[in-house]
């Protein structure tokens, strides 16, 4: 009598909390999912009708939808790849006791609070070829001979897109980092230098793979950040050249608001979310099997 | 919604319509000066049932769409003949979709050539006509990267596609033929317009090599800084080329696109537009505005301070306008060869692979032959999409 009593009272209580999610996240996945195995016929006033997986065999033999997942894993491997490593040396370096450390943080932090759209913007503009900072700079210093169209060419637009996201994610990274550097304790760093531990050694065989709890955290949420990157290329290059730098998003999107095409964009929604959880558990299960390794 | 820009040009119509409505209330909207971004918020409303906007000012494209989905009210019954006959046919036909009026027009667009007058004369050479003679000028009067010899719109975006259509026009081929559907993207022409961008941006070519980035703005930019001979944009530059501030005022002129021998120069059509949203609680109240619009004083209003284009054919002859505006003279001329996107319902889509092609071409990505082929056969299942029982 008195258990159910507190059974109920427990279930009361996740109740507001149960609701606000199932508002907010469940029922629009589930929306979305829906949708995705409906077709909408624009010519007849936006009907919609269940076609059952047609969107996503149409999904499949398209080959757009296929080049804006490679640019969209090109784009996430190189950015999130290169943001971890400078990240953790970023970290790394803001854990030492440097003179002014806490304003040198807030700094660092900077490029992580400006919202993308803008910064993607003034990006825009460095790479500019006739108006940009970068074309100035590498000509004052003689190394290319007239303009350079960074943003007009597919392997340079995307390398340009990397480097703004880089700027603005590696903060982000190395402050995750840099809190799962503060949670080790001075004590197992004492204990390997009194075991007589180089430096390099503890930074290879302690800091480091204590610091994997950490790097885990920060790499899912850039993984599933960088899979989901909309606004710097929507911004800096519109998905061109050729459509080189459209991503799964800016597809999804422009299926949704100008094809009007709901079935088809929540189709390649679902699918492009469903990559990147499965990339996301291939990262975990790899770090999962070096570890053993090691 | 406006792009919160435009409202102090609107002010004077709303004022006009509050003098004979007394007991109505106009709200101007100020929305992003992006269309793209106003096309969605248009669309976020329209999809809910929104009645919020009575009126959508409408970009020359979206007609098809807007009518298709079944969000535009026919206007053949508010509007009489004699009123509809009153504005520039192609910007009205433009409005046209299934048959039925959707879109009545308030200013206009076309895609014009500029180019440095003082140059071209003080090297004796002719206005360039064909694509050659465009060429061949550009690259004996350029001096790169200083000067470039044309500069146009080159970026993976809808300007691309009005640069293209109207070379292409010029070179006699067509995109798609509204009536039978049919897509001439792999014929020659099309390839012979193409080829005629890709040889621009070459590295002997008259056009930067960014060119390939560029919107309007960037390219405004140079031409404004004294750093290009021809740009292909639309009329809002003239004024701004020909303000005080400018590098160039009084140094330009205008011309109609080039085109190939024995063929006529073309001009993309482009302007805003009104359609009355079907959810529209005043459609009555809301054909009255649109009234005062495309009425002489009401282009005037909208028309006389801003550099756009009306869309009343009135108003190309009425003598206050052209006292603000000597420019108008020349716009409309341009009128007669204006170019209409192709009305399908899909046209963002077909819009868009035709972008991505070009910009593959352009930028090195695609043969010339292998994007066109592709764009053609990625057109025709988009077209097809509609008869294979949807």
């Amino acid at each position: 009598m008195r258990f159910t009593q507190v059974r109920r009272e427990r279930l009361a209580l996740l109740l507001p909390a149960a609701l606000l999610m199932g508002m907010a996240v469940v029922i629009p996945i589930a929306r979305l999912v829906v949708l995705s195995f409906e077709r909408t016929e624009l010519d007849s006033g936006l009907r919609s009708h269940f076609a059952g997986l047609e969107m996503h065999a149409r999904l499949w033999q398209d080959g757009r939808w296929w080049s804006s997942l490679g640019n969209t894993l090109m784009f996430t491997t190189w950015s999130v790849g290169i943001e971890m490593v400078l990240g953790v040396t970023f970290a790394l370096l803001l854990d030492q006791r440097i003179p002014g450390r806490r304003w040198v943080r807030a700094i660092v932090l900077v490029p992580w609070a400006l919202p993308t759209a803008v910064m993607a913007l003034a990006w825009g503009w460095i790479f500019n070829d006739s108006f940009g900072v970068l074309n100035d700079l590498l000509a004052k210093a003689g190394l290319v001979h007239g303009p350079v169209a960074w943003l007009g060419r597919p392997g340079t637009a995307m390398a340009a897109m990397v480097v703004a996201d880089v700027w603005k994610t590696t903060p982000f990274a190395a402050l995750v980092v840099l809190a799962g550097l503060q949670g080790i304790p001075r004590s197992t760093l004492d204990a390997a230098r009194v075991d007589g531990a180089s430096p390099a050694q503890i930074l290879w065989r302690v800091v480091l793979p204590l610091l994997r709890p950490a790097c885990l955290v920060a790499l899912a949420f850039r993984v599933a950040q960088g899979f989901g990157a909309f606004d710097l290329p929507y911004v800096m290059t519109g998905g061109g050249p050729g459509g080189s730098t459209e991503t799964v998003s800016l597809y999804a999107y422009r299926s949704f608001y100008r094809y009007l095409d709901f079935g088809f964009g929540a189709a390649t929604a679902v699918e492009g979310a469903g990559m990147a959880l499965l990339l996301f558990a291939a990262i975990l299960w790899l770090s999962g099997r070096t570890r053993e390794v090691a | 919604m406006l792009p919160a820009s435009e409202r102090p040009f609107w002010r004077p119509i709303v004022d006009r319509f509050a003098q004979t409505h007394p007991r109505a209330r106009v709200e101007l909207v100020e929305g992003p000066e992006s269309t793209d971004l106003r096309e969605d918020l248009y669309t976020a409303s329209l999809l809910a049932r929104d009645p919020t906007f009575d009126l959508v000012y409408m970009d020359v494209t979206w007609t098809a769409k807007f009518a298709a989905a079944g969000w535009l009210r026919p206007l053949d019954q508010l509007f009489t003949s004699a009123e509809c006959e009153s504005l520039l046919p192609a910007a009205l036909a433009a409005g046209r979709f299934s048959g039925r009026l959707y879109r009545i027009p308030a200013r206009t667009d076309v895609g014009v050539l500029y180019y440095r007058r003082d140059l071209l004369e003080a090297a004796r050479l002719p206005t360039p006509q064909t694509l050659d003679q465009l060429f061949g000028t550009a690259k004996r009067l350029q001096s790169p990267p200083s000067r470039w010899g044309f500069v146009w719109q080159g970026k993976q975006y809808e300007g691309l596609v009005c640069n293209y259509l109207e070379l292409l026009s010029g070179c006699g081929g067509f995109w798609v033929e509204p009536g039978t559907r049919e897509v001439g993207l792999d014929r020659p022409e099309a390839k012979r317009a193409l080829s005629f961008m890709v040889r621009c941006i070459a590295a002997n070519g008259i056009s930067p090599p960014g060119a390939t980035t560029y919107q309007e703005e960037e390219s405004r930019r140079l031409f404004q800084d004294d750093r290009a001979i021809f740009l292909r944009n639309w009329p809002y530059v003239w004024s701004l080329a020909q303000a005080e501030d400018s590098q160039v005022r009084g140094k330009i002129d205008v011309s109609p696109m080039v085109h190939e021998p024995g063929r006529r120069g073309w001009a993309t059509l482009g302007g805003w537009g009104l359609g009355l949203s079907s959810y529209s609680r005043h459609p009555e109240l809301a054909a009255d505005l649109v009234r005062i619009v495309i009425s002489l004083e009401g282009q005037r209003w909208l028309c006389s301070s801003t550099g756009f284009a009306p869309a009343r054919s009135e108003a190309y002859r009425d003598p206050e306008l052209l006292a603000a505006n000597p420019f108008l003279t020349r716009i409309g001329a341009l009128h007669k060869h204006a170019l209409a996107r192709p009305p399908i319902p899909r046209y963002d889509m077909a819009s868009d692979i035709l972008q991505r092609h070009l910009s593959a071409a352009l930028t090195g990505g695609e043969t010339v032959s292998a994007a066109l082929a592709a764009a053609t056969r990625e057109t025709r299942h988009v077209l097809a999409a509609r008869d294979s029982g949807r």
